[in-house]
């Protein structure tokens, strides 16, 4: 029993920080019309594979750290940090959903590549109303000889555009599977979108006749898989959350009004206690869905979910009260609020909202309780 | 880390389960000379107990049905001091009655004009030969109609600024010149709460604790000290119920079909279980001999508005039935002996938990000036004499 997190956590998080308040600059998209690609998407990747990050989940089997989710926690919490664009996320969902529900063949055609980082992954789930649960008929998977065609499309796909091979939910007769799609083929066709959080990329693909190959073990996947992601954008969101808030104090030290700093002033000091307060609840749920699913304990599920839904509003409920109290300044597009503000939103909203979350968690309660 | 708590067949808890299997309807004083009333204390008191131990007694004991006893002045805030400022004579009188709940303590803090303020009271103790002589007024004294013993804080020094001339007393509270009377709360329940009158009292000068001036620090640390209480998350100053019981209530009546205030259920649970895990990670901080810093001021501003969402929400699920008075919530949950187990009582006396003990404005003064080092709020009278300062207020 120890509930804190030990000397090498703190320092394989230390470590993280230190690579990325080094390597990561948000100064370029500082700039209206500045796109992803201007904030470093495609250098921020190489120099990440230079880390080896892209291998931290993979076995080591396939050439992976093989590290748990309390490890990846350090240093995704600093991604989540620095906001620092890369395909590190799409890559990070496609590697999960290769390494739980992928042959062994599967898995050795690119896991290797993913982890020397000229691999890149995406994870297409969601439909066009955001939903990644219910039974969507939008993408359709029909057999053709040893391999499988898709049709359709799959909304909100985060890194679609520059991943290799995409794992894309499709439907059968018999349910819903998981297919490997190359992406890079013609029946494959990304559709960048104008998404607000510029910071990440974010699109939708449409599926003609694509060549695709079933995962071989796909069955128990889905439930797997979500835990882990609700779990990721949580990690994030209650980093970015504390940076905010970090952000906010030291800026309500420095500011003046009316002749002291503003900080000194209830109305505001009492505003970042209760931000403190989130922080400190986010950090709690995070790290106890992070140690769950690393064990693959039987809460996990119910972890993972509340670290979402709750990261999810305290985000967004933070990034406001930034805004707020940095003033006027805080509106304009040459700060970094905004951006944090934008990721909050989209974090909360992607994979299924606090309220979804809530509703997972209530029926989970209740059919412990029965 | 590793949340994993000691299981059913840890080695410490199968020793503590064999005493209590032993002892089944243990005194006072048997639980007290057991360790089990202060386990974190030294010997004889305590145990030394790590905050795992503590844990597993507290569950053991929750498991036994046994109770500490009813002391919660002495036992969670105020005896301790005895330990690191009383003298033998002191700690021999009073901690084993104290420890076995057969005095039970009250603490004589607040005032009528104090309420935060607490270092501007006004109660002045005059020394005259072996005694002090004490007039004032205290209020917001629990227990004070049932105390024997009440730890006073009171001015020695009024030429001195406000925190340095107080100085803290063990006072028996039979000692002619205390009136105790009951405050009437908006519970309605009586003797909750009092008001105590000094009236020249006199109080052997054997009786001071620690040095004249020494008051003020005391009684912060007093205020502080918490036991780790992992077993009661509830929504009343950790006592009555939870979360979980929120839910499994609203789940047998039927209040859950309702979209609002599922949801709203699901989220006063899942903030339940957080600040469960943050109860949890103040005590890893207590294994890993951090010591306790402000961080009990955070748990409590987010438990005690918690706490009265919990009440709330089981409140506002009875509709206008929830007005009657007496009338439950969720009829099939049996309250225990905590008064608080009863959920109309507690929705009732819940309008206090953002009250007393540091109220939530004061709490979140202290989480951004002592967590995130914003700047202090000023307080004119700080350095000035306070009799000095006491003519000068408005």
């Amino acid at each position: 029993m120890n509930f804190a997190l030990s000397e090498d956590h703190l320092v394989l998080r230390q470590s993280a920080r230190t690579f990325l308040e080094k390597e990561i600059s948000l100064a370029r998209v500082l700039v209206p019309g500045a796109t992803v690609e201007d904030a470093g998407y495609d250098t921020n990747w190489s120099k990440i594979a230079a880390m080896g990050w892209p291998g931290l989940v993979i076995d080591e089997a396939y050439d992976g750290l093989g590290l748990s989710c309390i490890d990846l926690a350090m240093i995704l919490g600093e991604m989540g940090r620095t906001l620092a664009p890369s395909p590190f996320l799409g890559t990070l969902f496609g590697t999960w959903a290769i390494q739980k529900g992928g042959s062994d063949t599967q898995k050795k055609a690119l896991l290797p590549g993913v982890a020397a980082g000229s691999t890149k992954l995406a994870l297409a789930v969601a439909d066009a109303s955001g939903a990644v649960d219910a039974p969507s008929r939008e993408a359709t998977a029909r057999r053709q000889g040893d391999s499988w065609r898709l049709t359709g499309a799959k909304s909100f796909v985060i890194d679609a555009a520059a991943a290799d091979w995409m794992v894309v939910a499709a439907q059968r007769e018999q349910g819903r599977a998981f297919f490997l799609v190359e992406a890079k083929q013609p029946g494959v066709q990304v559709d960048l979108l104008p998404w607000r959080d510029v910071t990440r990329q974010v699109a939708d693909v449409r599926l003609k006749d694509a060549v695709g190959e079933r995962l071989a073990d796909d069955a128990e996947l889905w439930s797997w898989l979500r835990d882990r992601v609700l779990f990721a954008l949580a990690t994030e969101s209650a980093a970015g959350a504390q940076r905010v808030m970090e952000m906010t104090v030291d800026y309500a030290k420095e500011r003046s009004a009316f002749g002291k700093p503003i900080g000194s002033y209830q109305a505001i000091k009492h505003s970042l206690a209760d931000m403190l307060g989130q922080v400190e609840c986010c950090n709690a749920a995070t790290l106890y869905a992070a140690w769950a699913l690393s064990e693959n304990d039987a809460r996990g599920p119910l972890a993972a979910a509340m670290a979402k839904a709750y990261t999810s509003d305290a985000y967004m409920a933070v990034t406001q009260r930034s805004i707020q109290i940095f003033g006027a300044i805080g509106f304009t597009w040459e700060m970094v609020n905004h951006l944090y503000f934008k990721r909050a939103r989209a974090n909360a909203e992607l994979f299924g909202s606090a309220r979804t979350q809530r509703a997972r968690v209530i029926d989970m309660v209740e059919k412990k309780a029965a | 880390m590793d949340f994993e708590l000691p299981g059913e067949d840890h080695p410490r808890r199968k020793v503590v389960r064999a005493w209590f299997e032993a002892n089944p309807h243990p005194s006072g004083l048997a639980l007290a000379q057991a360790g089990f009333a202060v386990p974190h204390w030294p010997k004889p008191w305590g145990l030394e107990a790590d905050a795992e131990l503590q844990l597993i007694i507290d569950q053991e004991m929750k498991r036994a049905g046994v109770h500490v006893p009813r002391n919660p002045v002495a036992i969670n805030n105020c005896a301790q001091s005895l330990l690191t400022h009383g003298t033998e004579a002191q700690r021999q009188h009073f901690l084993w009655p104290a420890l076995s709940g057969e005095h039970v303590w009250c603490m004589l803090f607040s005032e009528p004009s104090g309420g935060s303020d607490l270092g501007n009271l006004r109660t002045v103790a005059r020394r005259e030969g072996d005694h002090y002589v004490v007039k004032g007024h205290k209020i917001w004294t629990s227990l004070a109609h049932k105390a024997k013993v009440g730890v006073l804080v009171a001015r020695t020094d009024p030429d001195q600024p406000k925190h340095k001339g107080l100085s803290e007393f063990l006072v028996d509270m039979d000692t002619p010149g205390i009136r105790v009377r009951p405050i009437i709360d908006m519970s309605a329940h009586e003797n909750e709460y009092n008001e105590v009158f000094l009236e020249d009292v006199r109080i052997p000068a054997d009786r001071l604790l620690g040095k004249e001036g020494d008051g003020w620090a005391l009684c912060t640390t007093q205020l502080q000290t918490e036991r780790v209480a992992l077993s009661r998350p509830g929504a009343i100053w950790g006592h009555g119920p939870s979360a979980r019981e929120l839910v499994e209530g609203l789940a047998e009546v039927g209040a859950l079909a309702d979209g609002a205030i599922r949801d709203e259920a699901a989220q006063i649970y899942v903030e339940g279980e957080i600040l469960r895990l943050l109860a949890y990670r103040a005590l890893s901080d207590r294994m890993n001999a951090k010591a306790p810093g402000p961080e009990g001021a955070i748990h409590k501003m987010l438990a005690a508005p918690h706490g009265q969402r919990v009440v709330d929400l089981a409140k506002r699920s009875q509709g206008a039935r929830g007005m009657i008075a007496g009338e439950k919530p969720f009829p099939s949950q049996l309250a225990g002996d905590d008064p608080y187990d009863d959920w109309d009582y507690a929705f009732w006396f819940s309008q206090a938990v953002t009250l007393g003990v540091g109220t939530q404005e004061v709490l979140k003064n202290v989480v951004a000036e002592r967590m995130l080092g914003l700047p202090r709020d000023l307080d004119p009278t700080a350095r000035l004499p306070w009799s000095q300062a006491r003519r000068s207020a408005p």
